[in-house]
């Protein structure tokens, strides 16, 4: 009798049912065990699931973080700024996402090169890759979100800091003085919208409510001055040459429209040369065949000959006439 | 514009100690440098000193200035160039040095000295700021590019100029492909009187 050994499909069908479950089990559990399969299919995909498990770990961190931040940066009180805090936070966050952005590119390349076994596997890989990468891109559009929130409030903190020490300059520092000494110390922060063409009163109590959490309101106000001067210079020729830029990108792009213009101008007239040089073909293609017709006429007309002989015998009886 | 120093210190408390320094010392004469180098070692030590964190400072001094930023970790970077170079470009180079520096060695081992090789190469690609700054970079390929595109307008113009002509000849000579071919006919079909 012939039978046919199908152990080894047996054995690799099993293998195969082995695995999914593994998989399974794995990407439910947490990924502390490290399971020993055998197999290296399995022990790749395993690897592929711990990265991916990771990554999702540290974008739900930097979700987090960005939080923090957010809630820091909606703050609009005027002193309890801690830019210290936020900047680190920005710098950290950002450390963050491009590590991110590096890891989920290097899982992207190592389930490219794996050579998985069922189309599924990779199919769920790459699903796997494209669901981070859009948790990554969703993270980084609220973190853009979050900076220009902090830019503006930090605008206008910037205005309202300096309508006050508008106000304050008015006075001369030693009357500020006399009135932290003298009035009473239980007034309310003011919040802003003073405009600077407040009373001398009012601009005190200003003042004053600013001295409250600082000792030495004047002078701090003024080393933080300096301090955001400096800054500012920075930033702000950072931004002009920036602005620079962009108008510069303008310039060309208006450029290029009065290129295409010029040369969409011209294309009429070349349009308008086409249509000369036919009819100048067409009126010489005709004249070439009239010049044939006669040149034909000419050669081969009987009449013409019958003519040709009565002219001349018409001179030549001219002539003996004349004699 | 050129570049004499990039120096990295370690700022804490009043005092600091210098980390990393690179010196491009080629301009001195050279019984010179040293005494130079001394001199600014010391600069960039006192103006780290007097630097807050988080600060940026640009110093001038005689025919040098020194930009310094003090960062909320304990470094300090101070860069100093020649009065031409831009102070943006230099403290755009700061950031850039410390973010690597503080993502390369971490706060144990900022005691005495340490090993910073790149930051010769930093001196070395931003003696000229054109090329090394992405800003000003990016600013000199789009003033290429206007140029360009300047002379290509101009060549346009100068193509419309010759399409005018082209324009007026092949008219002119339609014109006299016309009377030609009137007189061909003419003569062809009109006055059988030879």
């Amino acid at each position: 009798m012939s039978f046919r050994d199908r152990t080894s499909e047996f054995e690799a069908l099993v293998e195969r049912l082995q695995q999914r479950h593994d998989n399974t089990v794995l990407e439910r559990r947490s990924l502390i065990q490290h399971a020993a399969p055998s197999h290296e299919r399995i022990k790749n995909k395993t690897e592929f699931s711990l990265i991916a498990a990771e990554i999702g770990r540290n974008i739900s961190n930097t979700t987090a973080k960005l939080e923090k931040l957010t809630k820091l940066a909606k703050r609009k009180t005027l002193f309890d700024d801690k830019p210290v805090e936020i900047s680190e936070l920005t710098y950290i966050i950002k450390q963050d996402i491009a590590n991110l952005n590096k890891q989920i590119a290097m899982l992207q390349t190592y389930s490219k090169d794996q050579k998985l076994g069922s189309k599924q596997a990779t199919e769920h890989s790459s699903n796997v890759v494209v669901s981070l990468q859009s948790k990554l891109a969703t993270t980084s559009m609220s973190f853009k979100d979050v900076l220009e929130i902090r830019t503006e409030n930090m605008k206008s903190s910037k205005d309202r800091r300096d309508q006050f020490l508008l106000s304050t300059s008015d006075q001369p520092a030693s009357s500020n003085y006399e009135s932290l000494l003298f009035d009473s110390p239980n007034r309310s922060k003011t919040k802003t919208d003073s405009s600077p063409a407040i009373i001398p009163l009012e601009s005190q109590e200003d003042t004053l409510s600013l001295g409250i959490p600082m000792l030495t309101a004047q002078q701090q106000q003024e080393q933080q001055q300096a301090l955001m001067q400096e800054q500012d210079r920075y930033i702000e020729s950072r931004s002009t040459a920036i602005e620079s830029i962009e108008s510069t990108i303008a310039e060309l792009g208006t450029i290029f429209q009065q290129l295409a213009t010029m040369v969409a101008e011209q294309r009429e007239t070349v349009q308008r040369i086409e249509q000369n040089t036919e009819d100048i073909e067409s009126n010489i293609i005709g004249a070439n065949n009239q010049l044939l017709k006669y040149y034909k006429s000419v050669s081969s007309n009987r009449w013409l000959m019958i003519k040709i002989f009565v002219t001349i015998v018409f001179f030549f009886l001219l002539f003996t006439l004349i004699m | 514009m050129k570049i004499y120093s990039i120096s990295v210190l370690r700022n804490d408390g009043g005092s600091a100690h210098p980390l990393a320094a690179e010196y491009n010392l080629a301009e001195f004469g050279y019984f010179q440098r040293s005494s130079v180098q001394e001199f600014m070692g010391f600069f960039s030590k006192t103006v780290a000193e007097r630097t807050l964190a988080g600060q940026r400072q640009s110093v001038d001094e005689s025919n040098y200035v020194g930009h310094v930023y003090a960062r909320a970790e304990g470094v300090a970077g101070v860069v100093i160039t020649d009065k031409e170079y831009p102070a943006r470009v230099a403290f755009s180079l700061l950031n850039k040095i410390l973010d690597e520096f503080i993502m390369r060695y971490p706060v144990e081992k900022w005691s005495g000295t340490v090993q910073y090789p790149e930051l010769a190469e930093y001196l070395k690609k931003y003696q000229d700021p054109k090329q090394a700054d992405s800003i000003m970079k990016v600013q000199r390929d789009l003033d290429d590019t206007k140029v360009i595109l300047h002379k290509t307008i101009e060549g346009v113009l100068q193509r419309g100029e010759k399409l005018d002509s082209l324009i007026e000849r092949s008219e002119e000579l339609s014109s006299q492909s016309k009377v030609f071919y009137k007189t061909a006919k003419k003569t062809n079909s009109c006055c059988v009187v030879m």
